[in-house]
């Protein structure tokens, strides 16, 4: 007859779930700052939009910016690459840091700001006369670059890192305006992919999108974070908690709250900020 | 302390909806402790069988809080305090169950202890009651108050409650050997002690959910605190 034995298993669970877990973090470093914000002040004409403002951006991270219409979240954001310097009788006081050097130095050139410091707006903005490539790499061609090799290859990179190349790579020479709303954003993530920037600032990247084309875009910045620091303005506390890593919370031009975006919408500091994000406001 | 309303009003309306739902539930798990305790004191069957057809109230009203809970979540996605208070107010309503098949499990003892004579040995249980109640009142109260300090004093007094069992189990366990006829007896004291045992239990993790809605201070496992 046969004798019956009951075997041990190879492993435990708990021996396989050790195989896969990662050697014990080493003592905690503070993050790197890609932005050093000191004493922000702008304002339109007489109208101040940031009040004295002093913040970091962590390197190689989501920082989402929320705040109800009208707080400042999209000047903060703009002053990032100078974008908000294009507004007629604009004045700004204090200091922004890139990466330790002053963006708002006398030698700095604004255009070499906003080729370092790329922008995504609310609404997708491909050149309506221009091809999906052309939009692509018009970037490079206006900084000068003329090898086709270089453009192609970057022309590649670019969309498939905004997750577009297997969607578009067939079609390079339709109208970039022949795309679908979200296609047409991550277009626009490409163009700003292409001349290789430090930055990406995204303001509300998704409210125009359907749910979808929003997921895509949201996993597009999870992915982009390991490469690029990414400043996001959104009206959307839930995109907020999911896809950013520090939460900046302004109110009236003044930065209220600042923290990793877990204590933010678990705890937060201020009043403020918890009557805002629970819909308390007003 | 009385939160501001939120601008959508069908918000506010459906976190007062869970929260008196809640209440009720700690309401009616009350009663029926109270009235299984006194089923046992009083040596009263009827009471001990209304305890137990109770329960099946209690049991409805954890799935109702857990289905509004998840309404909630998944309609209003709320944060911060509200977020704390919505999981706190679905993980009391599974103590709160469970503290309902304690009051079922001691009704049913107690009257299988009413069909022999009594035993002295019942006056075991009462300051194990008496202290496992407070502990009840005091977490609900600490939860529905928003009183960390309460809550966290609740949790200190689960000690003196498992001190209680275990010299009433003790002594129990001394009289079954001087007394071997009324062993049955004696063992459903022992249970009954343990019942309360665990309703001490649920009691100290309703407080240390009541902190946590309250604070977002997580008071578990407090020797955890310094490597986590």
């Amino acid at each position: 007859m046969e004798e019956l034995v009951m075997e041990t298993p190879e492993q435990t669970v708990l021996e396989r779930l050790e195989q896969g877990t990662a050697p014990a973090p080493e003592a905690e470093i503070p993050p790197a700052r890609t932005f050093e914000v000191k004493n922000m002040s702008i304002w339109y004409g007489e109208k101040r939009a940031i009040d004295n403002v002093t913040m970091d951006v962590v390197s190689n991270a989501v920082t989402a910016i929320i705040g109800p219409s009208g707080c400042g979240k999209s000047t903060f954001l703009r002053a990032l690459n100078r974008m908000h310097e294009l507004t007629p009788r604009t004045r700004m006081e204090g200091t922004v840091l890139l990466n330790g050097k002053d963006l708002y130095s006398n030698t700095v050139d604004p255009a070499i700001v906003r080729r370092r410091v790329g922008m995504i707006f609310q609404k997708s903005n491909p050149f309506p006369t221009m091809t999906i490539g052309e939009n692509v790499v018009i970037g490079l061609r206006l900084n000068g670059v003329r090898n086709q090799k270089l453009l192609n290859e970057r022309l590649e990179r670019s969309l498939r890192m905004a997750a577009l190349w297997d969607e578009v790579k067939d079609d390079l020479h339709k109208p970039g305006t022949s795309l679908s709303g979200g296609q047409q954003q991550r277009l626009c993530i490409a163009r700003a992919l292409a001349v290789e920037p430090e930055v990406i600032l995204m303001d509300e990247p998704c409210s125009a999108l359907d749910p979808i084309a929003t997921a895509k875009i949201e996993e597009l910045i999870y992915e982009l974070k390991s490469k690029y620091t990414i400043v996001t303005v959104t009206h959307n506390m839930q995109q907020a908690g999911r896809i950013s890593d520090y939460t900046a919370f302004f109110y009236m031009g003044r930065l209220i709250e600042f923290g990793p975006t877990t204590k933010i919408f678990t705890n937060p500091a201020e009043k403020q900020t918890e009557d805002y994000i629970t819909g308390r406001f007003g | 302390m009385i939160a501001a309303r939120h601008i959508l009003g069908t918000f506010d309306e459906s976190l007062a909806a869970l929260r008196n739902n809640v209440l009720m539930m700690a309401g009616l798990t009350e009663r029926s402790l109270e009235r299984a305790m006194k089923g046992l004191i009083d040596r009263n069957d009827d009471l001990c069988a209304t305890t137990i057809a109770d329960d099946e109230e209690i049991d409805q009203l954890e799935k109702q809080i857990d289905k509004d809970g998840v309404d909630i979540l998944l309609r209003f996605q709320p944060v911060a305090s509200d977020l704390r208070r919505v999981v706190s107010a679905m993980k009391l309503s599974t103590n709160l169950e469970r503290m309902g098949d304690q009051a079922t499990t001691i009704a049913r003892r107690a009257r299988k202890l009413n069909q022999h004579p009594p035993l002295p040995e019942v006056n075991l249980i009462r300051p194990m009651y008496d202290q496992a109640m407070s502990m009840f009142k005091d977490s609900v109260d600490a939860f529905v108050r928003e009183d960390v300090d309460l809550g966290c004093a609740v949790v200190t007094r689960d000690e003196k409650l498992d001190e209680l069992n275990h010299e009433a189990s003790r002594t129990l366990i001394e009289s079954m050997a001087k007394n071997p006829d009324q062993l049955r007896g004696y063992l459903n004291l022992i249970f009954i002690g343990r019942c309360l045992e665990r309703v001490g239990d649920h009691a100290t993790n309703i407080a240390e959910d009541a902190v946590y809605a309250a604070a977002a201070q997580d008071i578990r496992h407090p020797s955890l605190t310094a490597t986590t």
